[in-house]
């Protein structure tokens, strides 16, 4: 390779002016993973410390904590998220937000993700979509449209292509040139939204050579060609899961929940102090850390970290 | 000796897997530990050839149950892993099988996830929404498999049909060129199907810790009620010692 060739690789202090540039206030934002798993946690972090607001946000089709921590950080104004969840239980600031007006949660389903993203993906503007019947949501669907087949004149649908100004995604490993390799099993809507996005930084636990990425080119999952920015940032995807490294922290994401239920209920109530625990977690936790190893000391530091490596060992 | 008390989550995970047959295709849904061991359990006991497929993995070997079935935790073994690329095809080619949950259930069996009260725009509660809504109408059939019976759940009328039941039966349901629909409902207290003819749920059994009485009060619209209701059948040790021992090894439908 010729030493001219640039490179992708970019500082982790260099990434708040980075997202600032690519990504302006109202713009649309992807976020990578599914769920607890593979979610860009540690560049979203620095989404909300650098301010950006009115965001409309994108994800696989199903998303919680991150997008959660986001809308109570104020930094979203509609989200086209087809499940928004914990699962084990709901998501407090997406609720609290939209029942109060504040954020408004499109109506889409999975199927309206992934086809817009698709047809992004392929340069093409919508999809068609025909196994939409019976259900409320594509009539109340923002990015769909009735059609006809101009080959049967069968009455279907359109899905809007979704062009996402800046995806968010974060990997295993990752070279320097921006050559992406998922370790994990599931990669969800990640080589998707790469190839949507107009443009992409993804955060990886760890940079490998380039050789590395040569010797089994078919386990890159998102070549150079879709990536501008990449940036080693270890358990950057904490405290979802980034298998086979660590697993997911559970506690974490409970703990979070319990005081952003206690601030919509104080907000729903209009009363007293019980939005503390949530303002709290968001200066702590969010907006303080100044450098991940100054994050991953305040979410219990090595032992905490160890312990999420052993259950993904485990597994 | 195997304790053959069950929880209400076992007999629900035993009465759905006696549902799948052999050589079917399906899949579990979100937040689905339940409808996992009932699969995983139906290919322990009469079932061998399940394909598990159509969520972007095919024929995972979860080590134990979890709370949330979509993660490496459930998924990392499995035999093939796709994309959510794959999910496209899936859903308009439809499964064998495919279950559900909802805030909001009605009698024709539809399912709302979206919200409760006020308007999509400004809703007086709102739900987590979901993610795939076109296998309740491609799949040959789908389960409908809650955490809870009450009349917030059990609702004359769906706010919302997020996912499409049988409507407002037979007519809407046949023009709106819906597939298959609804199965049946399994809940903490009974199991529930639906009238072949009128479309709308009836009593099928009461579980053992349950009353038909207590049923129909906790419904909150009027449930087909046959002339006489059977007790829910009880798996048996050999079952229970399966599900326990070789699917949920953690005691996850225990709690």
């Amino acid at each position: 390779m010729s030493s001219g060739r640039k490179e992708k690789l970019v500082a982790p202090g260099m990434l708040r002016d980075l997202i600032t540039a690519w990504l302006g206030d109202g713009d649309l934002l992807a976020l990578g993973g599914l769920f607890k798993q593979g979610r860009p946690c540690a560049l979203v972090r620095e989404v909300i410390r650098g301010g950006r607001r009115d965001l409309k946000l994108v994800s696989s089709p199903g998303s919680g904590f991150d997008v959660d921590v986001m809308i109570a950080a104020g930094c979203v104004a509609e989200t086209f998220l087809p499940a928004v969840t914990l699962e084990t239980r709901m998501c407090p600031a997406f609720r609290g937000a939209v029942e109060a007006g504040t954020v408004r949660a499109h109506c889409v389903d999975a199927l309206s993700v992934v086809g817009g993203l698709m047809a992004a993906a392929h340069g093409v503007p919508f999809q068609p979509v025909v196994a939409w019947k019976g259900s409320d949501v594509p009539r109340n669907n923002p990015l769909a449209a009735e059609i006809t087949c101009p080959f049967t004149g069968e009455a279907l649908f359109a899905t809007r292509a979704i062009r996402p100004k800046l995806a968010l995604l974060h990997a295993q490993e990752g070279d320097r040139y921006g050559n992406i390799r998922h370790l994990s099993t599931m990669t969800y809507a990640d080589q998707m939204m790469a190839r949507a996005s107009e443009r992409v930084i993804v955060s990886v636990d760890r940079l490998v050579s380039t050789e590395d990425i040569v010797a089994r080119p078919r386990e890159t999952t998102i070549p150079c060609t879709y990536v501008d920015a990449v940036v080693e940032i270890p358990h950057g995807a904490h405290p979802t899961g980034s298998f086979p490294l660590y697993s997911i922290d559970e506690a974490h994401i409970e703990g979070y929940a319990d005081v952003a239920e206690a601030a919509r209920r104080a907000g729903r109530d209009g009363g007293g102090d019980a939005g503390d625990g949530l303002a709290d977690y968001l200066t702590r936790v969010v907006r303080a850390p100044a450098t991940q190893a100054d994050y991953l000391e305040a979410i219990g530091g090595k032992a905490r970290l160890t312990a999420l490596e052993q259950e993904a060992a485990s597994l | 000796m195997t304790d053959t008390r069950c929880t209400p989550a076992e007999l629900q995970a035993f009465v759905l897997s006696r549902e799948l047959k052999d050589g079917e295709m399906g899949a579990a849904g979100a937040s689905a530990a339940i409808p996992m061991a009932a699969i995983m359990l139906a290919r322990h006991m009469h079932a061998p050839d399940i394909q598990i497929a159509g969520e972007m993995f095919v024929n995972p070997r979860p080590r134990q149950l979890w709370d949330s079935m979509l993660d490496d935790r459930a998924l990392g073994a499995c035999e093939a892993a796709e994309t959510f690329l794959e999910l496209f095809g899936h859903s308009h080619r439809g499964l064998d099988f495919f279950f559900h949950n909802g805030m909001q259930i009605d009698r024709f069996g539809n399912i709302n996830l979206h919200f409760i009260g006020g308007s999509i725009d400004r809703p007086r509660m709102r739900g987590p929404g979901a993610a795939n809504i076109s296998y309740a109408g491609t799949s040959r059939r789908f389960y409908i498999c809650t955490h809870a019976h009450s009349p917030r759940t059990f609702v004359p009328r769906v706010d919302f049909i997020t996912s499409p039941g049988y409507l407002d039966g037979p007519e809407s349901f046949h023009a709106a060129g819906l597939k298959g629909g609804p199965a049946l409902c399994v809940t903490p207290l009974a199991v529930m199907d639906f009238d072949p003819d009128s479309l709308t749920m009836r009593l099928k059994s009461v579980h053992p810790w349950s009353s038909v009485e207590e049923v129909v009060a906790k419904t909150g619209f009027e449930l087909g009620l046959p002339d006489r209701v059977p007790v829910t059948d009880l798996p048996d040790a050999g079952t229970l010692d399966l599900l326990r021992g070789k699917v949920d090894t953690a005691g996850l439908l225990r709690r």
